[in-house]
């Protein structure tokens, strides 16, 4: 099956609320249009964002108008979360890639003894039936070597750079990070993503 | 009591966006949200005065614009108390002479529904625009009502943005269409025009004119009857001449060739132009900018041109309705297809997905990609635990639910309203048993109050409360309406991002201002049970104020109120992070802890979760708020706090 939008690169991003996914949307987006490319961004917010299951997407290219990736159309969905990966694993296109952290987020259902959080080895095994290409970090671990928990959604823009998908270089992917946050968190977030581009690399 | 200084954590939230849509820079090309796009276009436009209450998928053209206002000279923006209040202040400064706007969400709109359609009668002097943000599939709305047909009901001139680009070009057109013809134009978005991001180029800033003299025109401006009567032929004469104006305009447009015809506008132009090139499929398409007046001449020569039209357009069918009416008057051989003979739904947002699906259906042909395969793999997913949406963890709100149910044991009625504490309606809190609309809280308590037996418990936000709730109360009190009301004050609007209200001591214009005090207005309306409590001091004694409330509306026939005072736990965290506290941590005592779960099933709070190996409950100290609320709540005493 061909596609007439295969020059749109469509990245799906999902993740819990509170772990940055709408930050790292918009910052991966600058970096885009720093390249000079066309970029849209779609997002939710409200709702989705008090500790829920968030999903945002960011589609590079000149046939880019709306913000929607539809079921089979993702080159690549990051997951900040296994379920939350698995949750979206229904856009990923033939082919595509899968950047996970491997980090575990109960949700309260599973706390309060109502659900069970899936094995690991299954969730693979689920995805697997849509891309073998998974690449799987810690990105909670990495983020807290490179000074802070909250830099997680960093460590996944490295890696989203890692991959080598998307048309932006590592020197505009830095540069969108020093122009988003204040001065004082400068460093921990260009760690973070520089420990998530280099295991990415070595990965894929 | 610490307040949290609200001020510092918005520009905190906000980083430093609303200084960069300030820049005079034409030229200059940013990645924007459409509601960013619009905060500019307000620069642009010359716009003298926005009031507006927030509502998600509307909210960040008022969290923008609230930090732009100070340094925009002669500039005024306000946080109105509800949208009817927002419709009346802009309508007024409009009808003075100077470019106003209001802006909203989909339900705000039917809030302001009876100055809208005043509005439309007396006209203004200079543009007016009221932005309304519709949200198919309802990500943050209770209904997914289409307010187009407000612009059709009520005349007004009516524009549908399909895209953050077209949010600010459109918006500056919008203001000389509704200087033309002297009516307001309502600017419809909906959520995926809203909530895009994409590169937006700024134009140039003009500057605003001073004040400006009202000038009296009382059997203009006042519709008493005897006007009205001459006002509303007025009006229809306005919108036809409009008409003409939309009949010309660019913003009403087609583009490419084809057998087919497909009329669209909105969001859905994007989805049209996507499937299109995904199939392969040729076909002209008439992109409608101006929904009303509706070009009616260049509809019928476009469904001259073709056999078969069809009409792409979310919820209900507007424009569809509108082609069928013009096909049957002008007598024209066509066929339309749309939402009548069900190839699209009224129900939800569409996606590229939805409209190929349409036109393979109509066409008859195979999608390019093969959806039911990939909706069949996904059903062999793993059952995967649900993860809604959740009271923050460390909210206020979590305390004051745990206790309202622990006093009244689950059984009385709890009224709910707007906001955050909605999410009350999951387990375990499970304290939300009816909602209809913004003050609705205080309202059904008292009608149910009249024909039940039951206690009720009913709880409103602080900016709810000021929004709507005060008509409610006083309606309590002189009715003497049995009913009790936990006032949830996290001083602030938190559920559409933090913004301030009347009880907050901050203005739209970022100008300190004395607050108006909850329990003080309760008690000069006439409530004579009012309590203030901090929801966090002692979950037991909070649970004692809940049962005596309870207890002393039955008795006395009257209503109650207690008022929950305690910010926002996303205020007081950004608060800690920007003093760079680290405050001693709370954990749970493996060694105590006897693994009864009753802390993670009481209170659901995201920063809790039980470990796999020892079925022991656990804190993750990267998520936790600090509230301490499961201190209280275990029974062995096993949940404690770091020394300092």
């Amino acid at each position: 099956m061909t596609s007439n939008t295969s020059n749109t690169i469509n990245i799906a991003i999902a993740g819990v609320g509170g772990q940055g996914v709408l930050t790292l949307a918009e910052i991966l987006a600058k970096a885009a249009l720093s390249e000079g490319l066309n970029v849209r961004v779609g997002e939710i917010h409200g709702m989705a964002q008090r500790g829920g299951h968030v999903v945002c997407t960011v589609r590079i290219g000149d046939d880019a108008s709306g913000p929607v990736i539809d079921s089979g159309a993702a080159n690549l969905l990051v997951g900040f979360e296994p379920v939350e990966t698995l949750r979206e694993i229904h856009l990923v296109k033939k082919g595509g890639y899968v950047l996970m952290s491997s980090h575990i987020q109960y949700p309260v259902a599973v706390s309060m003894g109502k659900a069970e959080y899936p094995d690991h080895k299954d969730i693979i095994a689920s995805i697997q039936k849509f891309t073998d290409k998974i690449i799987e970090i810690d990105a909670q671990k990495i983020a807290i070597e490179a000074g802070s928990p909250r830099s997680l959604n960093m460590v996944m823009f490295g890696g989203i750079i890692g991959t080598n998908l998307v048309p932006i270089s590592k020197d505009s992917a830095m540069k969108a990070i020093s122009e988003a946050f204040p001065k004082k968190y400068e460093k921990i977030n260009t760690t973070a993503a520089e420990i998530g581009l280099e295991q990415v690399k070595e990965r894929i | 009591m610490m307040l949290v200084d609200i001020r510092l954590n918005m520009e905190d939230l906000l980083l430093a966006k609303p200084q960069e849509l300030l820049e005079d820079s034409p030229g200059k090309k940013i990645l924007l949200l459409a509601n960013e796009a619009i905060a500019r276009g307000v620069l642009e436009a010359g716009v003298r005065l926005v009031a507006l209450y927030p509502g998600t998928p509307s909210s960040e053209i008022g969290n923008n614009l609230t930090f732009m206002a100070p340094n925009i000279p002669n500039f005024y923006f306000e946080f109105s108390t509800n949208e009817k209040v927002a419709l009346e202040v802009a309508g007024a400064a409009a009808v003075a002479g100077v470019r106003s706007m209001m802006v909203c969400k989909g339900p705000g709109l039917n809030v302001a529904a009876d100055p809208f359609f005043s509005l439309a009668y007396v006209g203004v002097r200079a543009g007016m625009v009221i932005v309304v943000a519709d949200d198919p599939s309802m990500w943050s709305s209770q209904n997914e009502n289409d307010s187009r047909y407000y612009a059709l009901m009520g005349n007004m001139l009516l524009m549908e943005p399909s895209d953050p680009i077209e949010a600010k070009s459109m918006l500056l057109e919008a203001y000389n269409f509704s200087e033309q013809f002297e009516i307001p134009v309502l600017f419809r978005t909906t959520t995926r025009v809203n909530h895009t991001r994409a590169p937006i180029e700024f134009g140039p800033i003009p500057s605003l004119p001073d004040k400006v003299e009202f000038e009296k025109d009382p059997f203009r401006f006042v519709p008493i009857p005897a006007v009205a009567r001459v006002r509303h032929p007025w009006l229809l004469d306005q919108i036809e001449k409009a008409r003409e104006v939309s009949e010309a305009s660019p913003l009403n447009f087609t583009e490419g060739e084809g057998d087919l015809g497909i009329i669209t506008s909105g969001v859905s132009y994007n989805y049209v132009k996507e499937a299109l090139l995904e199939m392969n499929l040729s076909a002209e398409i008439l992109k409608l900018g101006i929904t009303h007046p509706l070009p009616e001449k260049k509809v019928t020569e476009f469904l001259k041109r073709h056999e078969r039209v069809v009409v792409v357009e979310e919820l209900e069918p507007f424009l569809e309705t509108h082609a069928r009416r013009l096909a049957h008057l002008e007598k024209v051989t066509v066929d339309i297809f749309g939402k009548e003979q069900g190839f699209f739904s009224r129900v939800g947002e569409y996606s590229p997905r939805i409209v190929i699906e349409a036109l393979c259906n109509i066409n008859n042909c195979n999608t390019p990609i093969n959806w039911e395969d990939i909706d069949k793999l996904s059903e062999t997913v793993l059952n995967l635990p649900p993860r809604p949406p959740l009271l923050c963890a460390g909210c206020p709100h979590r305390a004051s639910y745990y206790a309202i149910r622990a006093a009244t044991r689950g059984k009385a009625i709890y009224p709910t309203d707007i906001g955050c504490y909605t999410l009350s309606i999951s387990p375990p809190l499970e304290t939300a048993d009816i909602l209809f609309d913004m003050g609705s809280s205080i309202t059904t308590a008292c009608g149910l109050s009249e024909v039940t037996d039951q206690d009720i418990v009913a709880s409103i936000g602080d900016s709810t409360f000021f929004a709507s709730g005060l008509p409610g109360i006083v309606n309590a009190v002189y009715n003497q309406h049995r009913i009790c009301l936990v006032v949830l004050d996290n001083r602030t609007t938190a559920m559409t991002g933090h913004q301030p209200h009347p009880g907050t001591g901050m203005t739209g214009m970022r100008k300190e201002v004395p607050p108006i005090d909850i329990e003080e207005v309760c008690k000069g309306i006439g409530v004579e049970y009012v309590k203030t409590i901090n929801p966090f001091e002692s979950i037991a004694g909070l649970v004692g104020e809940v049962r005596e409330m309870v207890k002393w509306a039955r008795e006395n026939h009257k209503p109650a109120v207690l008022i929950s005072k305690e910010p926002c736990a996303l205020l007081k965290a950004a608060d800690r992070r920007r003093a760079g506290e680290t405050p001693p941590k709370y954990y749970v005592d493996q060694e105590e802890c006897t693994a009864c779960k009753r802390c993670l099933n009481r209170l659901s709070c995201p920063a809790m979760y039980m470990d796999p190996e020892t079925e022991k409950a656990v804190i993750d100290e990267t998520q936790c708020n600090l509230c301490g609320t499961c201190v209280a709540v275990c029974p062995q005493g096993a949940i404690k706090r770091e020394a300092e």
